[in-house]
């Protein structure tokens, strides 16, 4: 063998074993260094400096450098947010700088059975602050603004009579009056011009939905979707309310709070339920039992629920029939004697509705007003649309059909409008045929409002 | 050379008891011990004593048959380790991979090794075809040899197409839907393949657990065997092909020429196609050190580019597989994306027909290519024709992949990869 070609050999071994060994020197520091134990020796750095004995500076010294994370199986989410967010259980963190602030009002929802991203959203598994807050490519759930953070409330909890989400009910209700039934579907309800909304929440941004409302043909050309004048506070709302459309529901335990037993739920049940049969309250109702404004003051809540769940037990010989109530309807109607002690509540006692005012809310529940506007005044913009390019109002509908007409006009609906210009886009909005969707009863008493909104004194036309 | 120290180390441990009850030769000295150090090896047996010097000029291989070799190996190591880690469930599997990211140790750099050792394995093993055509060494003896190349490049595409679904996101359900599509297009069985091949009519768990077998215990069975005839071939036909000129050197001399004062005589000389044919002693070193240790360097250069690649850029993960959000344009992987593109304009013609008609003539070519002539030179020149078919085809391939991959945009539209796409929202 030439000694030159060994030495050759020999020094790329060198060199090239070398550079092996780097790379995986280096690989593995990579590998090592890791963002969250810096956040972890920050906070061992905190306990050690706050220990005020030698043993508790022995117990924070101690304290390891490990991931932690908080397993779910049941909501399929992996929380790491501990990891970096180490105090969020520790009161005496409260006004710390982030990561190491204490997490207030958790005790209803605490972290070992709840996680994180349940409410925040973002990415659990992620051990990155990039990553985890979500903002990164091919992530789609970025964490959720704090102002935004009751969109979350729904996935396990009823819209309406949820204490701790006033602006989620505020957004619904929103939804409701603004007419966005009238083109998009949510939950089975509502019209095919637009989307279905049911996961809106989970595919769009806050920003982009913002954008969306004050000007949709700028996020989505060609949307015909007409320019949406919210109030700055009912914008906020909607936008939360469709950012809780995401589709996603919580699985057993979670669901179990479905309802939660509010005074205002109460209400309603003891409405519904015919309470005032028996008993009244604020003078309404019946004399057979007690008068229940001032239960709230003679009994305590745990007597007023055994009494819900089983009158005899707590009142023998009581006449009260045992209503079988759930355990949060009960708790439901605790709440609402014990709210009676502070306030004076108005029972609205059932009345039965006129067709004309059945007809209102079909009209309300259906999304009508999203393209003929409020109490169907009309004023919707409908681009190139032969009716000076607006959605037609109906106030003047008893003219031109009969009660029949217009009942099949709402059933069939019109795909083609008539274009103003022939050359220009078709208008992009039309009426849907509601045939399959309203019931019978329901068009008829929409018929019925339609009709009443002829202004009183005015004549057939001529 | 006796001063390098991992040599000294290598030769002091190989003198131990130990060591010499495993090494037997130890570190060789003389030639007698270079040749019982490559035949007691089991590792080393697979090569001979000796080596022609031809087969050791690294401008004529490139040393890409070897690095696609090397590239098989860390596959499979690689792809053992991440075993460890994987579940293949529609349920789990992305997780996983989020897994490997963020919390288990070294595991984003296994994966990235893994997954671009797999796309550089298809590039190479494309190369080492071309190197093998275009020095013409797929002639006799060789033609079967070749043909197993043809299997062994087929199964490559396999191993890198079922592994392309693993990580469950929208880029492997996405690529896989396409790919699956493409083989739906083939005439009667297209659909039931296509049915087979998922286990059902969409990319689902049946799917995934398909693939799964067959990337882990199927193809990569299959490519051993193959690797293994292969390499075995290669040794059976007289080793790595040479020019006419060395093979003949033995021919031109007459049996009364040969001299008398050499201890080598008729003994070497051999007619037909046993390994002996073509040697000639005097163009023969031993394979230790020349081929051994050029085999060593090859692999750490592998090795360092590796793990250059797999420490600073990361393997792709998108999106959760989504069924109801295709991404557009829905893409094929790279290899793919030239067949996508014939797809585009005929499903049939360029689903079936060419590519149908390409890998049959690629089989078929040792014996399609009666020409005799320039065997172990690049870009003989006797070889013109075959040569300048065969660049046309690659060149097209290759013009109509770049087209797939950079130049079309949402809807298989043109769209210039220069420019920067707005970005895409559906439409109402």
């Amino acid at each position: 063998m030439h000694k030159d070609l060994t030495r050759k050999f020999y020094g790329w071994f060198t060199f090239l074993g070398l550079l092996v060994g780097t790379l995986i020197v280096l690989g593995y520091c990579k590998d090592e260094y890791r963002e969250w134990k810096d956040y972890q020796h920050k906070y061992i750095q905190e306990e050690i400096k706050r220990a005020a004995t030698p043993e508790l500076k022995a117990v924070a010294e101690r304290i390891p450098v490990e991931i932690r994370q908080i397993i779910l199986p049941d909501l399929n989410r992996v929380d790491r947010c501990t990891s970096c967010h180490l105090a969020v259980e520790d009161p005496s963190y409260g006004g710390y700088p982030q990561p190491l602030a204490y997490h207030p009002h958790h005790a209803q929802h605490p972290f070992e059975r709840f996680g994180c991203t349940v409410c925040h959203r973002g990415q659990g598994r992620a051990t990155t602050q990039a990553d985890a807050h979500g903002h990164v490519e091919h992530w789609d759930e970025p964490m959720l603004p704090l102002k935004y953070i009751q969109a979350s409330c729904g996935k396990c909890h009823d819209n309406e009579n949820n204490p701790g989400a006033p602006d989620l009910a505020r957004g619904q209700q929103v939804f409701e009056t603004a007419g966005c039934r009238g083109c998009h579907k949510l939950s089975g309800i509502g019209g095919v011009v637009g989307p279905e909304l049911d996961k809106v929440g989970a595919r769009r941004s806050p920003e982009w939905l913002k954008k969306h409302f004050l000007s949709p043909a700028s996020v989505s050309p060609g949307s015909g979707m007409p320019p949406q004048k919210f109030g700055e506070q009912d914008l906020d709302a909607i936008i939360l309310f469709m950012l809780s459309q995401t589709g996603e529901t919580a699985p057993g335990y979670y669901a179990s709070m479905k309802v939660i037993p509010s005074a205002s739920l109460g209400k309603g049940l003891f409405q519904q339920k015919g309470c005032i049969g028996c008993h009244s309250v604020g003078g309404k109702g019946g004399v057979v039992g007690p008068a229940l404004d001032d239960v709230g003051l003679r009994r305590t809540p745990e007597w007023i629920i055994k009494h819900f769940r089983d009158p005899q037990s707590v009142t023998p010989g009581s006449v009260m029939p045992r209503f079988g109530f759930s355990e949060s309807e009960a708790r439901a109607l605790t709440e609402f004697l014990l709210h009676l002690r502070e306030q004076k509540v108005e029972l609205i006692l059932p009345t039965l509705m006129s067709p004309i005012e059945r007809g209102h809310e079909v009209f309300r529940k259906y999304g009508c007003a999203g393209c003929h506007g409020q109490d169907a005044k009309g004023g919707v913009p409908n681009p190139n649309a032969k009716t000076a390019q607006l959605v037609p109002d109906l106030i003047h509908v008893a003219d031109g059909y009969t009660k029949a007409e217009l009942k099949s006009r709402i059933q069939k609906g019109q795909r083609e409008i008539n274009s103003l210009d022939p050359k220009l886009p078709a208008p992009p909005l039309y009426m849907p045929a509601w045939g399959g969707t309203i019931s019978d009863a329901e068009i008829d008493s929409l018929v019925e409002y339609l009709f009443s909104l002829k202004p009183k004194g005015e004549d057939v036309g001529f | 050379m006796n001063h390098f120290l991992p040599k000294k180390i290598l030769k002091w441990a190989m003198q131990t008891r130990i060591g010499r009850s495993i090494f037997r030769v130890g570190l060789p000295e003389s030639n007698l011990e270079r040749s019982q150090a490559m035949v007691s090896s089991f590792l080393l047996h697979v090569q001979p004593a000796k080596v022609n010097r031809h087969s050791l000029k690294a401008s004529y291989t490139l040393g890409l048959g070897l690095i696609s070799l090397y590239l098989l190996l860390i596959l499979v190591g690689t792809g053992t380790l991440l075993m460890f880690y994987y579940v293949p469930s529609t349920d789990r599997a992305y997780n996983v991979m989020k897994d490997l990211q963020f919390v288990i140790s070294a595991g984003l750099v296994l994966r990235n090794m893994h997954r671009w050792a797999a796309h550089l394995m298809v590039l190479f093993v494309m190369l080492h075809m071309c190197r093998v055509f275009y020095t013409g060494a797929y002639k006799s003896p060789r033609e079967f040899n070749w043909v197993i190349g043809v299997m062994l490049f087929l199964v490559t595409l396999g191993l890198s197409f079922t592994g392309y679904l693993l990580p469950w996101d929208q880029l492997a359900f996405w690529a896989i839907t396409v790919g699956a599509n493409i083989a739906a297009y083939a005439p009667i069985i297209g659909p039931k393949l296509q049915f087979l091949l998922l286990g059902g009519h969409t990319v689902g768990q049946e799917a995934l657990t398909r693939f799964y077998a067959l990337h882990v215990i199927v193809l990569p069975a299959v490519a051993f065997l193959g690797v293994s005839i292969h390499l075995f071939r290669v040794r059976k036909d007289g080793g790595l092909s040479r020019p006419e000129e060395v093979r003949s050197s033995v021919d031109r001399i007459a049996l009364n020429e040969l001299p008398t004062n050499k201890s080598y005589g008729l003994m070497e000389l051999a007619r037909g196609t046993t390994p002996q044919v073509g040697k000639n002693p005097d163009d023969e070193v031993f394979s230790w050190p020349h081929l051994i240790f050029r085999e060593i360097i090859l692999f750490l250069l592998v090795a360092v580019v590796l793990l250059f690649l797999s420490i600073f850029w990361n393997a792709p993960l998108e999106e959760f597989a989504n069924a109801i959000h295709p991404p557009n344009p829905a893409k094929a992987p790279w290899y793919f994306l030239g067949l996508q593109e014939l797809v585009s304009y005929s499903a049939f013609w360029g689903g079936v027909v060419v590519p149908g008609l390409l890998v049959g003539l690629l089989m078929l070519l040792p014996y399609i290519d009666r020409n005799r002539h320039g065997i172990g030179r690049w870009f003989a020149r006797e070889r013109i024709v075959a040569n300048t078919l065969f660049t046309f085809c690659l060149i097209v391939a290759i013009v109509l992949t770049i087209i797939g991959s950079l130049f079309r945009g949402p809807n298989w539209s043109w769209q210039n990869p220069w420019k920067q796409q707005a970005v895409q929202t559906e439409s109402h």
